[in-house]
């Protein structure tokens, strides 16, 4: 071989050597996951709310047939709109984005849905006043070797006596929890998880809104309303699920979304019966008594935060983001002092108390003027029964063994079952729908 | 002045201590399995995208080399790499950018004998790369909490580069190459939160990646081989 044959072949072996496989790696290289699948079985999805909905946004975009069974007659979960009461649209249930780094982010952008950073000021009710500032730090539930206790444990190791106790109980409220079984270690876990911002972003409209017009408005003439399922029988190849009314619906695969306290409480009978470390795992995540009532006003005494009250240890002023400004004062109530007003009975109840308290802090300015109240208590829905889920003390591992999926027939999402440290939120919801449709696909591939 | 000043110092060291300096340009191709399973859990999870995001493959690389003097068919060498790889998709009111560079500062054991393989040398370039990951949406940077949405990431590759020298004129020659690399383990660990806006969702906070290269390299060199 001459040097010319040598060089043309070298060159043209060692091109056809590189691209070739880059080509044929590129050609196999697919933009999304599953591009090719194609299933025609049938996922039955239980409960409407973010995680239900968009995994049906996902399944239907993947051309998968599906039904989703909603035991209320509403869609949403934890998400609602109250409209007529002020002269803005208001959030019954989740309200605050957290963090714009999520895909709901980037739906607000692309939907250019107008949210407003929520930097309003607060006043703490401390000693009995209203003060701007807290003589001690109570920023001490984040960094390393923390113990596995509970806020109102480590708050009073650290030096906050009793008169800090609801300063505490609205940090605790705050993942909706009760200060005494919200865990600081597993608490600061899942803070160390999270990534999608530490900036709270308010609605212009609502979050519902946003929800409603960017998938479930294209799932929701597939849910069948006021569905309660009762039975959960994944034995056979089919799954068969029957409802309340002995209505039965047969599925290959079925996603549960339910809120945590109904899988703590055996609404739901599965059978055969769920592995006791399944069980188990439910118990452990923690889910408290929540509720927010909505006081309106004919004038704006209050300030914008009012942090502290034994009533209600988290008041905001509603109005914040909105594009009207009605003097509506949200009472954010968790926890303890959930249960309490919960106990009280009745919707007057519940009011009246909170007005004594804001009387209290602003010399009766409350009562003399009350316009209105509506008083949401997600505590008392029966689909529901609470706020959100927590880290409790002593959980472990329970959120990742609660969403381990069973026989490839049964998949769990919801915002209780987001192992990446976004439960509470509804962009933890929606990432648990796409994850238990991934999980899905994954299988049907196997 | 300044210019002047640096071309007399670039000749003058090269001609004391370098061999050859080289400088190329060429297409990179990356495989990573890890980045590519977060852009495809991205496309998958966002239906409402018309453009999908295209996965990070195609990149253009530049580097500079300095092979140092020695009589030996093996000699040695320093070496310094820069990498730019683009993803975009737009879709209406999301215009979504993903912009990856490498930096890779590498050792070059070089290799050629004239009297088998004329005008052919292969390089093994051992290197510590270094990476970062940004996200640009609607042409901006997108910033969260007031700060660039960025991953870091650092880890080691191994690369063989094969090439031809042709003659230009005396001292001055170009090679077409090949290049094959393998990054075992780069470790990023904000990466998926700046592809997908997740965390430990899609996997872990390494990835291994698979490299393949042709281009040009231009070449000062000492000894003119023929």
């Amino acid at each position: 071989m001459d040097r010319r044959h040598f060089i043309k072949q070298s060159t043209l072996l060692s091109i056809g050597g590189l691209l070739i496989p880059s080509t044929l790696l590129s050609a196999c290289r697919k933009e999304t996951l599953f591009e090719d699948i194609n299933y025609d079985g049938k996922v039955i999805i239980i409960g409407a709310g973010a995680a239900g909905l968009y995994a049906a946004y996902i399944l239907k975009s993947k051309g998968i047939d599906f039904q989703i069974l909603e035991a209320s007659a509403n869609y949403g979960g934890r998400l609602g709109k109250l409209t007529g009461f002020a002269n803005f649209p208001i959030d019954t249930g989740a309200q605050w984005l957290h963090g714009k780094n999520s895909i709901l982010g980037d739906l607000i952008t692309r939907s250019k849905t107008k949210i407003t950073l929520d930097d309003s000021e607060t006043k703490y009710w401390f000693n009995n006043q209203l003060v701007s500032s807290l003589p001690q730090n109570t920023d001490i539930f984040e960094g390393d070797d923390l113990p596995d206790i509970s806020y109102n444990d480590y708050a009073l190791q650290k030096g906050l006596g009793n008169e800090y106790k609801y300063i505490v109980e609205n940090i605790a409220g705050d993942q909706g929890a009760a200060a005494t079984r919200l865990s600081v270690f597993g608490n600061n876990q899942d803070e160390e998880n999270w990534n999608s911002g530490d900036d709270d972003f308010k609605f212009q409209e609502t979050y519902f809104d946003l929800i409603d017009t960017q998938f479930a408005s294209q799932v929701k003439n597939k849910i069948l309303f006021n569905t309660i399922v009762t039975k959960i029988d994944y034995s056979q190849s089919t799954i068969q699920i029957t409802d309340s009314n002995n209505n039965t619906y047969n599925a290959d695969k079925a996603i549960i979304t339910v809120p945590i306290p109904i899988l703590k409480s055996g609404d739901i009978q599965f059978i055969p019966t769920l592995l006791n470390e399944k069980t188990t795992a439910f118990s452990k995540i923690g889910m408290d008594a929540g509720m927010k009532v909505f006081l309106k006003f004919s004038n704006k005494f209050f300030d914008q935060n009012i942090i502290g009250g034994p009533i209600c240890a988290a008041y905001a002023d509603d109005s914040i983001g909105k594009a009207q400004n009605d003097n509506v004062l949200l009472a954010f109530i968790m926890g303890v002092q959930a249960e309490y007003l919960t106990s009280l009975g009745s919707d007057t109840a519940i009011t009246t108390a909170l007005l004594q308290e804001l009387d209290t802090m602003y010399n009766g300015q409350a009562t003399a003027s009350f316009v209105a109240s509506h008083v949401q208590n997600w505590t008392i829905n029966p689909f529901i029964k609470g706020a959100y889920s927590y880290s409790t003390v002593g959980m472990g591992d329970a959120r990742k063994v609660a969403t381990k999926p069973i026989n490839k027939k049964l998949y769990f999402a919801g915002e209780a079952m987001n192992t990446n440290g976004h439960h509470q939120t509804v962009h933890g919801a929606v990432e648990t729908g796409y994850r238990a449709v991934i999980n899905i696909l994954n299988d049907i591939k196997k | 002045m300044r210019a002047i000043l640096f071309g007399i110092l670039f000749f003058t060291f090269n001609s004391i201590i370098a061999q050859e300096f080289r400088t190329d340009i060429s297409y990179k191709y990356i495989f990573a399995n890890k980045w590519d399973k977060a852009i495809q859990t991205y496309n998958f999870s966002r239906p409402f995208l018309e453009e999908k995001q295209p996965l990070l493959m195609h990149g253009l690389n530049a580097s500079v080399s300095y092979i140092f003097k020695s009589s030996s068919s093996l000699k040695h060498g320093i070496n310094i790499s820069y990498t730019y790889f683009k993803s975009t998709a737009e879709n209406e009111n999301l215009n979504n950018i993903l912009n990856l560079h490498f930096l890779n500062l590498g050792y070059i054991i070089h290799y050629e004998n004239n009297e088998k393989t004329k005008g052919l040398y292969t390089d093994l370039i051992i290197s510590v790369v270094s990476s970062g990951l940004f996200r640009n949406v609607n042409d901006e940077p997108f910033e969260y909490d007031g700060t660039r949405s960025k991953a870091f990431g650092i880890g080691g590759d191994m690369s063989i580069k094969a090439g031809y020298y042709l003659n230009l004129k005396n001292k001055i020659n170009l090679s077409p190459f090949v290049l094959v690399g393998y990054t075992p383990y780069i470790y990023s660990p904000n990466s998926e939160a700046v592809i997908n806006q997740t965390k430990g969702l899609v996997s872990n906070n390494w990835t291994g990646i698979f490299t393949t290269q042709i281009g040009l390299t231009f070449h000062i060199r000492q000894q003119q081989k023929d």
